[in-house]
């Protein structure tokens, strides 16, 4: 992939002043974090220098709760690990060029670079490999149709599918219809990397030896009331010829009165021969915007890939209503309510001696109050409970519109994040504030400190307290051959006018 | 009588800071007629006023005190069309005092004289500023000749009542004003093309507008472009697309190719049916970029199927940058769709699936390569005790894994659970559960199968 990269770069660079792109765009986003994180290192005792706790099982002399295995000379235990830091640095390119002498044609490439600058004994998600091409593909536009080649993602309805190949799409937008097909070589989901990379492997699993081929199609219909959509996506692998993935999914959009709509959606596994996610969802919008209410059901079931054997442990799908309400009562406020429930489908698996709640909820409001045109309060609150863990906290905050571009906010929390696999309960603060400075130019920069003060509260002596302050920055700089910042390029400003 | 008249408006003038009025009654036992100092109504070539000779005649500082007058330029701030001495030729039964002065009123009462006047003699039965189409040139220059009034002048105008009626603003001016052809005298008299380029962005389209002359001056009547009644419609923006295609579309009346680039940076070809900015154009309607009324913070959480069925309504307004934002994030950099904090809530959220963590987040890439940095994974032999809340939970933790499979696999791999789970060794604990197709696996995929049943593959 680096390769690749290096090879689209030396192509531009070697590209002929005489073919020089008659306009160009490149946004670059820079960013940089200082963090740290603190986790948990498995340790080990002899039973016999184990002591009896509180509750009267084993714990260390220190205190700590450890695992022992009857007729096992040793105990194990998990001890506060070490404050670990990163600072992850990354720079995004987003860079569209055209007018290389033949009309639709445009050269699209968004590319990352990113490295982490803190200890060398851990590496922040994502900055491995250090230059990564998220799409580089060449694109002829027209009208009725749209041809795409190179690395691009597919926003396919079934998932964000990237490859490298081609795709083609066709369209008469005066019926409304159109179609989409695609096929090349895929990249592994969520990630700009191939399977076979290294990077996607950080504890040496089992792991594919060639990249899985990727073809798909969609066509779809639209109109003012009602919309229709039909996708599938198949990934095979090379090297075995079986399939890795099969799916199919039909999405559906209804508007039968005006701020009324009905959307729906469903996903098969092919392959599994399984029903995936599904939702159906009514929605309605007050004429005056200050109304706006959702309910829906939906079902939720993961996919996995058939080269894991993952999807042979039957993860099970979970059912759930939910509801959402935005109200803006008087100019300048508005509150948001949502709320859900769920219930999973009967896992087969039940024990007696784990038991494991198999429902949950959450609900949560927000406000916003807009004082002023310059200040804006927000505040917050979210409860959740579920299987696994459960979280709830508050959240607040005040903007200030400082004028010349400069944008301040302060902003805190609280948050309790019960756990219910481990007895690892914690409970955070964090207060923080943001400068942004946004000039109506080429560039915008901001900052954000934030403290977090972390305890984890354990009945035994492995809990521990753990603050630090974050810092993050990023700088955004616009690139151009057009003059407005908005965006507008000069080719567009160019383009013929259309016979009257 | 037509000398009193021109006299009177330099009067409602003004002649200068230092300058005395004369005051005609005061004077009305020393002038027998009007043309004796206004010439120039009479006879061609000759000051329509008087010069400052005239008066220290008699105000030599002895018979009478001294004043300093100071005559108004015969070329007035106006825009009449008018002529003492054509007037005179075509009525010479007209008097001066027929205009300038009312009935039965005192020798040199004179007056501005009335609109009205002028309307009865020429036949207009109408208010003055409702008079017909063909009227107004009758009395007026166009504005582009009527070259002394300033631009304060002309922002004084008086609005004519038909300006006021509704839908004048929409359309019905301009079918006013086509009436005309080329264009109705009538919007000549007060506007130049200037005043038209305030909205029209279809200027040199409109044969109207460029039969008007061009004149700066003109865009001194302060007007406002107002969003015509369709744009109200909450739905509007939903459908103005297809509304924007129609035949009777007049959205380049007041719309360049700027406002459709506002928001649609994506797809440039949606403007191409709208003029672009321009010399000759006005700068039209001033589009703001703002999300539409539906983009609501449930939208946020829902949007896939809308995003599904009609990617090229999205793609009206976002690039494909804008889905990567989220949908493959850089890890690196500050998420923007997560909260702040998010770290710390992420294992709730997680569990329960808030929102599919695998859309945006290789599970191998992203989950995993962090909890290994933070001791999370599982290293050793299980049973280690990290899942401490229940110290049997590895025998029991069927019910939790088939739930949140998604999370085990962001610390556990394959192999863990293929110590107990496969039929090549270990415990043999069969992990298949309800609605599993061992056929169909088989079929499709048959490799996954062998990772457990080597090649002893049960086809039930």
């Amino acid at each position: 992939m680096t390769r690749a990269v290096l090879v689209l770069v030396l192509a531009l660079a070697a590209a002929p002043a005489g073919l020089g792109a008659q306009g160009y765009r490149l946004r670059l986003d820079l960013r940089g974090q200082a963090v740290s994180y603190r986790g948990v290192a498995l340790d080990s005792i002899l039973a016999s220098d184990t002591v009896s706790g509180v509750g009267g099982g084993p714990v260390t002399p220190d205190g700590i709760a450890a695992q022992c295995v009857p007729d096992e000379p040793y105990c194990s235990f998990f001890r506060p690990g070490p404050t670990q830091r990163s600072d992850p640095l990354s720079t995004t390119a987003d860079l569209t060029a055209w007018g290389f002498g033949i009309s639709g044609l445009s050269l699209h490439v968004l590319a990352r670079g990113g490295a982490d600058l803190g200890d060398a004994a851990v590496s922040w998600p994502g900055t491995t490999p250090a230059l990564q091409l998220l799409e580089g593909y060449a694109e002829y536009a027209q009208p009725r149709y749209l041809i795409r080649l190179g690395r691009q993602t597919q926003a396919a309805p079934i998932g964000f599918t990237g490859f490298d190949g081609a795709s083609a799409t066709a369209r008469d937008a005066r019926l409304g219809l159109e179609a989409t097909g695609y096929v090349g070589w895929g990249l592994a989901d969520a990630s700009a990397l191939p399977v076979t990379s290294a990077a996607l492997n950080p504890l040496d699993d089992f792991q594919p030896v060639e990249r899985q081929l990727v073809a798909g199609a969609a066509a779809g219909f639209r109109s003012a009331h009602f919309d229709l959509r039909w996708s599938y996506e198949r990934q095979v692998d090379r090297r075995s010829d079986y399939f890795v993935s099969e799916r199919t999914r039909v999405d559906a959009a209804l508007r039968p009165l005006p701020g009324w709509s009905v959307t729906a959606s469903g996903m098969y596994d092919l392959a599994q021969a399984l029903w995936g996610n599904v939702d159906l969802r009514l929605a309605w919008q007050a004429r005056s915007d200050r109304v706006d209410a959702s309910v829906g059901v939906s079902r939720y079931r993961p996919d996995f890939d058939l080269w894991t054997i993952w999807g042979a442990f039957s993860p099970t799908a979970y059912r759930s209503v939910d509801g959402s309400l935005d109200l803006v009562p008087w100019r300048g406020f508005s509150v948001h309510l949502t709320g859900q429930a769920y219930q999973y489908d009967p896992t087969g698996a039940d024990a007696p001696l784990v038991d494991v709640q198999s429902s949950g909820w959450r609900f949560g409001w927000d406000g916003s109050y807009a004082l002023s045109g310059r200040w804006t309060l927000d505040a917050g609150y979210h409860a959740e409970f579920g299987p696994g863990a459960s979280s709830r906290g508050f959240t607040g905050g005040a903007a200030y519109a400082a004028g010349g571009h400069v944008n301040l906010s302060a902003h805190a929390g609280t948050l309790d994040r019960p756990l219910e696999f481990r007895l690892d309960d914690a409970s955070v603060w964090m207060f923080g504030g943001t400068v942004d400075y946004r000039p109506a130019g080429r560039w915008s920069v901001s900052a954000d400190a934030t403290r977090y003060v972390e305890s984890r509260k354990r009945p035994d002596t492995a809990g521990f307290d753990w603050n630090q302050l974050r810092l993050s920055a990023r700088v955004s700089l616009f690139f151009g051959s057009e003059v407005r910042p908005g965006g507008v390029p000069a080719a567009v400003e160019s383009m013929p006018e259309a016979p009257r | 009588m037509i000398a009193a008249l021109l006299l009177l408006l330099v009067q409602a003038q003004g002649v200068g800071p230092d300058s005395v009025r004369f005051d005609h009654a005061k004077h009305a036992k020393l002038f027998p007629s009007c043309v004796g100092c206004h010439t120039g109504a009479a006879r061609a070539g000759a000051p329509l006023y008087p010069d400052s000779a005239a008066c220290a005649a008699c105000h030599d500082g002895t018979v009478e005190r001294r004043v300093h007058y100071v005559p108004p330029p015969d070329s007035l701030r106006t825009n009449l069309r008018f002529s003492h001495l054509a007037h005179q030729a075509r009525a010479p039964q007209a008097q001066c005092v027929t205009c300038h002065q009312e009935a039965d009123t005192d020798w040199m009462a004179v007056r501005l004289p009335v609109v009205r006047r002028c309307l009865d003699c020429h036949g207009i039965r109408t208010a003055h500023l409702e008079a017909p189409d063909t009227a107004c040139a009758t009395c007026h220059y166009p504005l582009a000749s009527a070259t002394r009034l300033t631009r304060s002048d002309i922002a004084g105008f008086p609005e004519p009542p038909s300006h006021r009626t509704q839908g004048f603003a929409d359309g019905a001016h301009g079918r006013l004003a086509e009436a005309g052809a080329p264009v109705a005298a009538s919007c000549a008299t007060c506007h130049s093309r200037n005043f038209c380029l305030e909205c029209h962005v279809d200027a040199p389209e409109r044969p109207a507008i460029q039969a008007l002359a061009e004149d700066p001056r003109g865009a001194a009547i302060a007007v406002t472009l107002h969003a015509p009644g369709s744009h109200a419609d909450p739905d509007f923006l939903r459908v103005h697309g297809a509304a924007s295609r129609l035949p009777a579309a007049t959205c380049a009346t007041c719309h360049t190719r700027q406002s459709c680039l506002t928001c649609h940076v994506a797809t440039p070809a949606v403007a191409q049916a709208l003029p672009a900015a321009g010399p000759g154009r006005g700068t039209g309607a001033i589009v703001t970029r703002r999300p539409p009324p539906w983009h609501t913070a449930a939208f946020t959480r829902h949007h896939a199927p809308t995003a599904a069925t009609a990617a090229q309504t999205c793609a009206g307004c976002h690039t494909r940058s804008d889905c990567l934002e989220c949908h493959r994030p850089d890890a690196a950099g500050a998420g923007a769709y997560h909260p702040a904090g998010f770290l710390a809530q992420h294992p709730a959220a997680a569990y329960a699936r808030e929102s599919s963590c695998n859309t945006c987040h290789n599970p191998g890439q992203f989950c995993v390569s962090c909890h290994k940095s933070a001791g999370l994974v599982a290293s050793g032999t299980l049973g280690a005790g990290y899942h401490d809340a229940n110290r049997f939970f590895l025998l029991g933790h069927g019910v939790a894994a088939r739930q949140s499979l998604e999370t085990c696999t962001s610390c556990h791999v394959e192999r863990d659970c293929l110590t107990c789970h496969s039929a090549l060794g270990g415990r043999r604990f069969d992990p298949h559960g309800p609605g599993f197709d061992a056929a169909r696996l088989l079929k499709k995929n048959p490799e996954v199968c062998t990772a457990c049943h080597g090649t002893a593959i049960p086809t039930q």
